[in-house]
């Protein structure tokens, strides 16, 4: 309709009566509103094709990842490194379970000497504590004693000046006696030197009044630091040994006190006699359980030492693999190379060096490696693995067995460790059984196709760069970061947010609900940087330490060896997402017209009934998608889980159950941040991280599409 | 549908007999009238009265209709008797007593729940619940804790067969109450309602945002509800309140003019506003 009007306007200008023409300013019969329109909509505009811009950079970034991975995957193979993985796995099964037998050992060792091991603790934390709290008095003190040893140094060479000063004196004395004191001058000299002689006898007298000053100080101090100290050790402050730590036994503690008595003074050098004697009983005790132990011992060794030979044909293959490595490098390095001299060549002025360029250019050998020929050595010893692998299968299963039962373990940790040692057992004889099958299998010529290196970055259980052997660009360990921070972050966020939610919408008075809203909305405004500070700082230090409390041991993961880890993080995430989920649940809750909570309530319903009966349900896909776009922002969220999640490039370990939480890891925004800044342009490993990228994008894509849907299916109703 | 019917009478005349056991006044009983009305002023700001001296009394078994101009305080009224009006912080009465059944409901120590339990209402926008036609009707009996499957079907065919639903609706019991046409989602809360087994039922200008044809129906649904509830109804249509109701009050400026038989009150008014009104001269 107004497009012919336009027309009409801007074609028959005089036909159309003065008081129905357009008004105003115009230009080629376009008005300010159409002006203002195109301003706007050009906004619009802009932003989706900048959406676009960004999805085709990130698209022709990444894309050529697959061709490249392909290409070093395949070179992997070429060059017969992934047999030699084969190995390296079975070995690697191997030490997990050897280590876990380890750790049972020393735990088993040590349990004999705990009482004496908590004593020697104790101590040390006590006499760290006392030090600590007399830390002002020690400090003086030992100004004064090293001003003393200065002045000790001042007065050793003032004694010598003095010395040597008489001697002076006496010599021309002496000789004056022979000359018969004919020259003046030596009187002089006599004089001169008479004089400095009362002068370090002077200094000398200062330094002495000095020093007995100063003795007199030390000894005042050293008086106020005994009673000091005594003060301390008998303050409760002093016996704080740390959250979670053992108490020594009642008995010891006064020999304790007097051991740090003892220890806590300036002139003590040597330890107290009780210390001394309770390190040796927890020597011998110690001593002594291994010689019970040395069945459990021998094992443990025997399983150390079973994995030698195949760790030699191990190491031996993969010398093969590494030349072969080179040798493909070469070649596929090769033309560029040439190509570099040839340019070089063609720069130069001086004919001498363009010959000796051309001549290089024309030596690079571009042939391609004869792969049959170089893998020869490794298929040459590949029917070695088979005896190697099962001896070492049926060495190690005879030592398993031979390991003493669980229930003949007498400490906790020992037997939890023997709880993994039978994971990894089981692991280990698949892996070898797996691997055996495909060493033989093996073929360094074996087609590889496009669809498997994909495979090989999605379900990638490595992510290895920068490495000597092999680059291992696999999704899996960022993956499964930050899944598992996700979704204890949304564990956590959900319940409470829409809690909030509901109480503020429905429940609180309005003048709570005006107080309450913007406090939770507030959480939004602090940077994520800031808070991943605190995180690291305050909430990661403050959960480790509650982690160690005993009567919380039950919970999965504690206590926590680490600060940063993927609870640490999911928490904080947590924290971020609730104001996004808040806020959305309550906008949900709003929608819902007020006339359902009437008919509700005139049908005889409790304000409760009616929340949970009526105004819940009906907001629920708002409320479902508020919580989906709190998942969209704790996924890409980087800063804090750069910060606070350990950055541990591991798939995290989840034969510890939900003590799985208690890990660091790393995250897919984690990595990004992290490498892109220092990777070549255009290597494997940058676009790997835009392959990454556009993982994380097509997340984030996927919920807030998830999200939509569900909205618009609520604003339906 | 008779066989329904006189189900119906049976289940409405238990609790009537307990009731009057149970009633502390017994000549209110007697002279069978259910909501009366002492001198009541009402204000939603304090100071600022919107009903004064309002005094009247509405019979069992009959359809009361309260007419009148907007802002004369019919519907304010009508709120107060299940206490809806509590839903608004400043709102209260000022002066006088509502008793229904003969117990005042503004004494602190009635449960507003249980009133409304037996004060149901239908109000002017139909809002089924965003559920299942079902669980539509189902949800009085849910929220006061019946859950035997056999009850609650019973009760959800005998209410939407009430209601006149039962017929258009049986088969698609499962599918949104918010599918129905506008009609039938009123009719649909008229079942809800009913499910109840309230003794009261207070009607807001239920046809008002209804077709002719549907208002025919839900109108033909009030008539045939006279026999086994009490019904309040507040209307602008002075047409169906002479079609529905038995008694009509007109109300003024928050004061109530008149109050007599529909009859007397369209053909004989003894007041004079109340002939201009119904005359069409105002309002």
């Amino acid at each position: 309709m107004s497009d012919t009007n336009k027309q009409k306007s801007g074609g028959k200008k005089s036909k159309v009566a003065e008081s129905f023409r357009k008004k105003g300013f115009q230009i080629f019969g376009l008005g300010a509103q159409d002006f203002i329109r195109f301003f706007f909509g050009g906004n619009a505009s802009l932003a989706i094709i900048i959406l676009i811009l960004i999805c085709v950079f990130l698209a022709r970034e990444g894309i050529m990842f697959f061709p490249d991975h392909h290409k070093g995957l395949k070179s992997y193979r070429l060059a017969g490194q992934e047999l030699v993985d084969y190995v390296g796995e079975e070995i690697d099964a191997h030490t997990s379970l050897y280590s876990a037998a380890n750790v049972a050992y020393y735990a088993e060792v040590n349990r004999t000497s705990q009482e004496e091991d908590t004593i020697l603790r104790a101590y040390r934390s006590v006499l760290a504590n006392v030090e600590n709290m007399t830390k002002k008095t020690w400090g003086r003190l030992e100004a004064w004693q090293e001003e003393k040893e200065d002045l000790e140094d001042e007065l050793e060479d003032l004694l010598e000046d003095k010395e040597k000063l008489t001697e002076a004196a006496a010599a021309p004395a002496a000789a004056a006696n022979d000359a018969n004191a004919d020259q003046a001058a030596d009187t002089n000299e006599s004089e001169d030197s008479a004089a400095k002689l009362a002068e370090v006898n002077k200094e000398i007298a200062a330094v002495e009044a000095r020093m007995k000053e100063l003795d007199a100080e030390i000894e005042l101090l050293s008086e106020k630091l005994k009673k000091e100290v005594n003060v301390a050790i008998a303050s409760d402050e002093a016996w704080d040994l740390g959250v979670g730590a053992d108490q020594p036994p009642a008995d010891s503690i006064d020999e304790i006190k007097e051991a740090v008595l003892f220890e806590a003074h300036p002139d003590a050098d040597e330890e107290h006699a009780f210390i001394v004697e309770v390190k040796e009983r927890s020597k011998e005790k110690k001593a002594k359980a291994a010689e019970e132990l040395t069945g459990f011992k021998d094992t443990v060794k025997g399983i150390q030492a079973a994995v030698r030979p195949i760790r030699s044909y191990h190491s031996d293959l993969k010398k093969i693999a590494v030349e072969n490595k080179r040798e493909i490098e070469k070649f596929s390095t090769a033309p560029e190379r040439r190509k570099a001299l040839l340019e070089g060549a063609e720069n130069t002025e001086d004919p001498e060096d363009k010959q000796e360029m051309l001549d290089r250019a024309n030596a690079v050998d571009i042939t391609e490696p004869e792969y049959d020929k170089i893998n020869a050595p490794i298929y040459e010893r590949v029917p070695e693995h088979e005896k190697l692998a099962a001896d070492l299968k049926a060495e190690t299963e005879k030592l398993y067995a031979a390991l003493p039962e669980v229930s003949e373990l007498e400490t906790k940790s020992a037997r939890e460790s023997f709880g993994r040692a039978e994971v990894y057992n089981e692991r280990f004889q698949n892996r070898v059984e797996e691997n055996t099958e495909k060493v033989k299998e093996w073929r360094h010529d074996k087609n590889l196709s496009i669809f498997e290196s994909a495979t090989a970055f999605i379900f990638g259980k490595n992510w290895i760069t920068n490495s000597s052997w092999h680059d291992f660009y696999g999704l899996l360990p960022l993956l499964s970061g930050s899944l598992l921070i996700s979704i204890i972050a949304l564990v956590v966020a959900v319940p409470f947010a829409v809690a909030a939610a509901v109480y503020v919408n429905q429940v609180a008075p309005y003048g709570e609900q005006n107080f309450v809203k913007p406090a939770i909305e507030f959480i939004e405004a602090i940077p994520s940087v800031v808070l991943g500070f605190f995180g690291i700082l305050v909430f990661g230090e403050t959960l480790r330490n509650v982690s160690q409390v005993e009567w919380l041991s039950w919970v999965p993961g504690f206590p926590m060896a680490e600060r940063l880890t993927i609870l640490n993080a999911g928490l904080l995430l947590a924290f971020m997402a609730i104001p996004t989920i808040f806020t959305l649940a309550e906008d949900a809750l709003n929608n819902v017209p007020g006339a359902l909570t009437e008919n509700s309530l005139a049908m005889g319903a409790s304000k409760l009934q009616t929340v949970f009966r009526v105004i819940v349900p009906t907001a629920l896909s708002g409320i479902i998608a508020a919580v989906l776009l709190g998942f969209g922002r704790i996924v890409g969220e980087t800063m804090v889980v750069l910060l606070v999640a350990g950055n541990k490039i591991k798939i995290p370990d989840f034969t510890e159950g939900l003590g799985v939480v208690a890990q660091p890891a790393h995250t897919m925004t984690g990595i990004i941040a992290q490498e892109l800044g220092e990777v070549d342009e255009g290597s494997l490993h940058w676009r790997a991280l835009f392959i990454v990228g556009m993982v994380l994008f097509c997340i984030s894509l996927a919920v807030n599409f998830t999200a939509q849907k569900v909205l618009k299916k609520f604003q339906k109703i | 549908m008779s066989t329904v019917m006189s189900e119906q009478e049976k289940e409405t005349q238990i609790p009537e007999g307990t009731q009057s056991s149970s009633s502390s006044s017994e000549n209110q009983e007697a002279s069978n009238v259910v909501i009366e009305v002492d001198d009541v002023n009402f204000a939603y700001v304090k100071g600022k009265d919107v009903l004064r001296n309002i005094s009247m009394e509405v019979n069992r078994g009959e359809v009361t209709a309260f007419i009148g101009p907007s802002g004369c305080g019919k519907s304010t009224l009508l709120r107060c008797f299940n206490r809806m009006n509590d839903l608004i912080p400043t709102a209260a009465i000022t002066n006088g007593e509502i008793r229904i059944l003969g117990t005042d409901i503004y004494d602190p120590n009635v449960d507003v729940i249980e009133l409304r339990k037996h004060v149901g209402m239908v109000f002017q926008k139909y809002n089924p619940f965003p559920k299942s036609i079902y669980e539509n009707v189902a949800y009085g009996l849910r929220i006061q804790g019946v859950a035997k499957k056999s009850v609650l079907d019973d009760t959800v065919e005998e209410s939407l067969r009430l209601a006149g639903l039962w017929e258009e609706v049986k088969d698609r019991l499962d599918a949104s109450g918010l599918g129905l046409s506008g009609g039938q989602q009123q009719r649909l809360c008229i079942a809800r309602t009913i499910a109840v087994k309230p003794k009261i039922i207070l009607m807001d200008e239920p046809c008002s945002a209804l077709d002719p044809i549907s208002t025919t129906t839900v109108e033909e649904l009030i008539t045939q509800l006279k026999d086994d509830f009490t019904i309040v109804i507040v209307t602008h249509n002075m047409q169906q309140a002479t079609r529905v109701s038995d008694r009509t009050a007109f109300f003024y400026l928050g004061n109530l003019i008149e109050m007599d038989e529909t009859t007397k009150i369209f053909n004989n008014p003894s007041k004079k506003e109340t002939e201009d009104y119904i005359s069409g001269r105002f309002g």
